[in-house]
């Protein structure tokens, strides 16, 4: 049983297709990667699946559950998905803790001792303890980075997906995102991340699919697309900006 | 009587205009936050409701409203006290106002933020009450203490619906001394050293909860 399963998703903004049929599927405890050229819908991709960007037509089932129909709990649906933005969007009128804290305060009721205690359990798991009680203008991206992942952890979420995780960091971060990315996966998070960055890619995933032109044009190895897929444009996506890495 | 003795006998009204101001900017605020917070919350439907409420609360003299209230009411059966006459006048009037102050600050708010909120799993009211609300509080300062500041400024009204503040013990007291020069300089004397109190409790609040890299300082 695939814990996400997306078939046919369309989306349209007004009569600008932007996902056209696509499917995918992901699998408990594992870290897929989407990658595009930017603007080909891969934030719409994933704000169908908490139902941020409601889906034109098609099905998305998360843990069997049709997530569309009307009888669903649509924050539920959202508690169970964390969700890690392009630009992390901590709280700004909160400490790294009380970021950390809220949800599990708000939505999981629980007391003040409670919640901090989980908080802090996260905040040291990704290594940010130290800076609990510092505000987001106080911390790096990177930082900020760890916040958001200890804010989404910490609501115990089936799958922690991520929007360009990379786009607001510095280049040399990639190696530590990677890095990162590929503990939290081995101890058993599922990872579902989109991205256009080839060297993030190329060191957390074998395999990619290819969002393009509304679809998911390719699913192959990196190495597969970038010398053998039959399309130039899609060999020189991945061509292109290896030498970057 | 010198002119110390003159202030502490003004200083009779202190408590009333102090209360007055206070009750007006307790009911500015709750309104304030009443109407931005209904229209965040995007209810298509009250949205006129709160726009004629500003529009119309924006723009009634206070004296009106309060004469209305005071000696209106009671011609149709609702009897109200003087202290809820200036709630229901002044206060409205600045919590129409404050509601546009709160309405810009809103504006404010990172969008992406309530986003994340959003993704979280948090409903609208929540997000209002623990991300909107908050930053806006400390984005609104300034804005706040101009309408606090013009509450105190038309506290004065009170006296003619019967509050013994400061502006009616100068009043009464001018009428018995004719010291009509030292007592309005001891008025604006308190009113100034109530202004500079007011000014300085908001101060320690907006440092109290002050948060780098969010608000006006
Ligand atoms: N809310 C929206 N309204 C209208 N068009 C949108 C909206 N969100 C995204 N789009 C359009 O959909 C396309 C895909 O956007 P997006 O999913 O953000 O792409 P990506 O994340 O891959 O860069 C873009 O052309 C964008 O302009
Ligand atoms: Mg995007």
């Amino acid at each position: 049983m695939a814990l996400i399963r997306i078939r046919n998703l369309v989306k349209q903004f007004g009569n600008h297709t932007v996902l056209d049929g696509v499917n995918l599927d992901l699998q408990k405890g594992e870290m897929k990667v989407v990658m595009g050229p930017s603007g080909c819908g891969k934030s719409t991709l994933l704000r169908c699946i908490n139902r941020l960007v409601e889906p034109t037509s098609g099905t998305i089932l998360v843990r069997d559950q049709d997530i569309m129909g009307a009888e669903v709990d649509v924050r539920a649906l959202r508690q169970s998905i964390g969700f890690v933005f392009q630009q992390f969007a901590l709280y700004r009128h909160l400490t790294v803790l009380g970021n950390v804290m809220l949800g599990l305060r708000k939505l999981r009721g629980m007391s003040r001792a409670e919640a901090e205690a989980q908080a802090l359990f996260q905040l040291n798991h990704l290594e940010m303890a130290d800076h609990r009680d510092k505000y987001p203008s106080q911390i790096s991206g990177g930082q900020k980075q760890r916040v958001a992942i200890a804010r989404a952890l910490a609501m115990d979420p089936a799958v922690v997906v991520f929007d360009e995780p990379t786009s607001a960091l510095d280049p040399v971060m990639v190696r530590e995102v990677a890095d990162l990315f590929n503990r939290l996966n081995r101890e058993g998070v599922t990872l579902l991340c989109v991205t256009h960055d080839l060297a993030l890619a190329s060191q957390i995933a074998n395999r990619v699919l290819f969002l393009d032109q509304g679809v998911i044009r390719a699913d192959d190895t990196l190495e597969n697309l970038a010398k053998h897929h039959p399309n130039d444009q899609v060999r020189a996506f991945f061509g292109e900006k290896e030498g970057r890495s | 009587m010198n002119f110390f003795e003159l202030v502490a006998q003004l200083a009779q009204g202190l408590v009333s205009t102090v209360v007055v101001t206070l009750v007006c900017s307790g009911t500015g605020m709750a309104v304030g936050l009443t109407v931005a917070g209904l229209r965040r919350m995007g209810y298509a439907r009250v949205v006129p409701f709160l726009d004629g409420f500003t529009y119309i609360f924006r723009g009634v003299p206070v004296l009106v409203l309060l004469f209305l209230v005071y000696f209106g009411l009671p011609s149709v059966g609702i009897k109200v006290g003087p202290l809820l006459a200036m709630a229901l006048s002044l206060g409205l009037i600045a919590g129409a106002y404050l509601a546009e102050v709160f309405r810009g600050a809103l504006d404010s708010v990172e969008a992406s933020e309530i986003l994340a909120a959003e993704a979280m799993g948090m409903s609208r009211f929540q997000i209002l009450t623990s991300i909107e609300f908050p930053q806006m509080l400390r984005l609104a300062v300034p804005g706040m203490i101009n309408e606090f500041t013009s509450i105190l400024k038309y506290s004065p009204f009170a006296y003619t619906v019967g509050i013994a503040e400061i502006t009616k013990q100068a009043m009464t007291l001018t009428a018995t001394t004719l010291r009509g020069i030292e007592i309005y300089l001891a008025v604006g004397v308190l009113y100034f050293l109530i202004y500079r109190i007011l000014l300085a409790g908001v101060h320690y609040l907006e440092k109290r909860y002050q948060v780098p890299g969010l608000g006006t300082t």
